[in-house]
């Protein structure tokens, strides 16, 4: 699903990977440099100096941006920053890429929702308010939740966790981590692939469990 | 005298505009070449709520100064013919659907929507927002330049044609009631006066307008780098380039169409 051969970049020193069907990779950067720009030549935001990034078997820098682009309909990434648009609301936040690319419409996916937020804790009460909301004041936290919920909808072949559990409470992390663990076995017959970068810090706390 | 001429500057200066033009119509003809993407629903409620915020919510001031110019420009050429209706009627209509209109228009539209888009792009892109659009699969190009283009350039058309007629109606109500000017007398001068011909290029000019005012715009949001302090001045040169080509364009439709 993604593969990475001797790929160079500032931060990046002859890095190879490969994230095959149904595999999960965990990732422990140096540094967040390191961790920004793995992420960026994934998603083909920056050409490495040297390698080659492949996604589901083709190079992304030798084709077109816009091919390029529709790979990432196979793929839910969540990032680090939570990864909102900040002139549209919540709900249209978390069903832009379900609408845009399946052409469900918000209503039609509103229950797998609420659905998700109640495994996180979040109550319909708490949403409702929520839902209607400006991103940009929220909390990052809140943010990868609601980045988190968007890429589940697309029930994508490949997940990218971009340091999920950063700045998250022992609690809401381990909801998290089971939430992920449940949606990445519930259909085992799809081999959903999963990337996962990890702070030092949040290793530290995961084990703390 | 090498220092009050820079041709270093000059030069810099040419190659900035060369470069924004060239910049300017890569995004219209890609607007263009994927104009289909409006019958992507949530594109196309980009494109809505564009026409929402740059067309309906600027009908209010555009009546207001709509009516405010007819008043001013009736006022001046009563005092100036006395009431001759059929002289006033001809002159407002060749002021207003002839040139003030599009023209006017067209800087409210730039002052209200050229800033704003140019802001707004701005600091999605700062915000790496476009970037969180492309891991979502959707080319930020769809999604926010295509709606923008045509919604500005429709909103642009639509406000031209309100203006103007607020202008006429509205300025001719008021300094008939104010001034004792027979109203009708006036619309009749006014009809006999406009031709088809006319109005569409007066149309065709608010097209034009539309079309520059929503690509320099979206090209300066587009073209802000990484630094915050660079979404004013986008919004800056997006207000100043816009009125440049908006004139410049204005100028060439007049010379070809009337003279």
């Amino acid at each position: 699903m993604i593969k990475l051969e001797e790929v160079t970049t500032e931060h990046l020193n002859s890095l190879s990977l490969e994230v095959k069907e149904g595999s999960a990779c965990k990732i422990i950067p140096d540094s967040d440099g390191e961790r920004k720009s793995l992420l960026d030549t994934i998603s083909g935001l920056q050409k490495p100096a040297g390698g080659s990034v492949f996604l589901f078997g083709t190079e992304i820098y030798s084709i077109p941006e816009k091919e390029c682009i529709s790979f990432f309909k196979r793929i839910g990434v969540v990032r680090a920053s939570g990864g909102t648009i900040s002139n549209i609301k919540v709900w249209e936040n978390i069903t832009l890429p379900v609408w845009y690319h399946l052409g469900k419409k918000p209503a039609e996916v509103e229950g797998r929702i609420i659905e998700i937020f109640e495994q996180l804790g979040i109550s319909t009460s708490y949403l409702s308010g929520y839902m209607g909301k400006l991103p940009g004041p929220l909390p990052v936290q809140e943010k990868k939740i609601i980045a988190l919920v968007r890429a589940m909808l697309m029930e994508p072949e490949l997940m990218i966790y971009d340091s999920l559990f950063e700045g998250m409470s022992p609690e809401m992390a381990k909801k998290l981590t089971a939430l992920t663990e449940n949606f990445h076995a519930e259909k085992p017959s799809f081999q959903r692939g999963c990337l996962r970068t990890i702070e030092r810090m949040e290793t530290l706390k995961l084990h703390s469990f | 005298m090498a220092q009050i001429i820079n041709i270093k500057k000059i030069g810099e200066g040419i190659t900035n505009s060369a470069k924004s033009i060239k910049g300017c119509y890569a995004l219209l003809h890609y607007s263009f070449k994927h104009i289909s993407m409006l019958y992507t629903a949530p594109i196309r409620t980009v494109l809505y709520k564009q026409m929402y915020f740059t067309g309906i919510e600027a009908l209010s001031k555009m009546t207001i100064i709509g009516t405010l110019i007819g008043l001013v420009i009736i006022t001046q050429v009563t005092n100036l013919v006395g009431s001759n209706a059929e002289l006033t009627g001809k002159i407002l209509a060749w002021t207003v659907v002839r040139e003030l209109g599009p023209l006017l228009a067209a800087i409210i539209i730039i002052a209200r929507s050229g800033t704003a888009i140019a802001s707004e792009l701005g600091s999605m892109k700062v915000n790496k927002e476009m970037e969180n659009l492309r891991v979502m699969g959707i080319d930020p190009m769809d999604y926010l330049l295509i709606p923008r283009i045509f919604g500005i350039t429709l909103s642009v058309f639509v406000i031209t044609f309100y203006f103007q007629i607020t202008a006429v109606a509205g300025g001719l109500a008021i300094t008939s009631i104010l001034k004792d000017i027979p109203f009708l007398q006036h619309i009749k001068g006014i009809f006999t006066a406009l031709s088809f011909f006319e109005i569409a290029v007066s149309l065709l000019k608010s097209l034009v307008f539309g079309v520059l005012i929503s690509t320099v715009s979206c090209y300066q949001g587009f073209n802000v780098k990484s630094s915050i302090t660079e979404i004013p001045q986008a919004a800056t040169r997006a207000v100043m380039q816009s009125l440049f080509f908006v004139f410049i364009f204005d100028g060439i439709i007049t010379l070809i169409s009337y003279v």
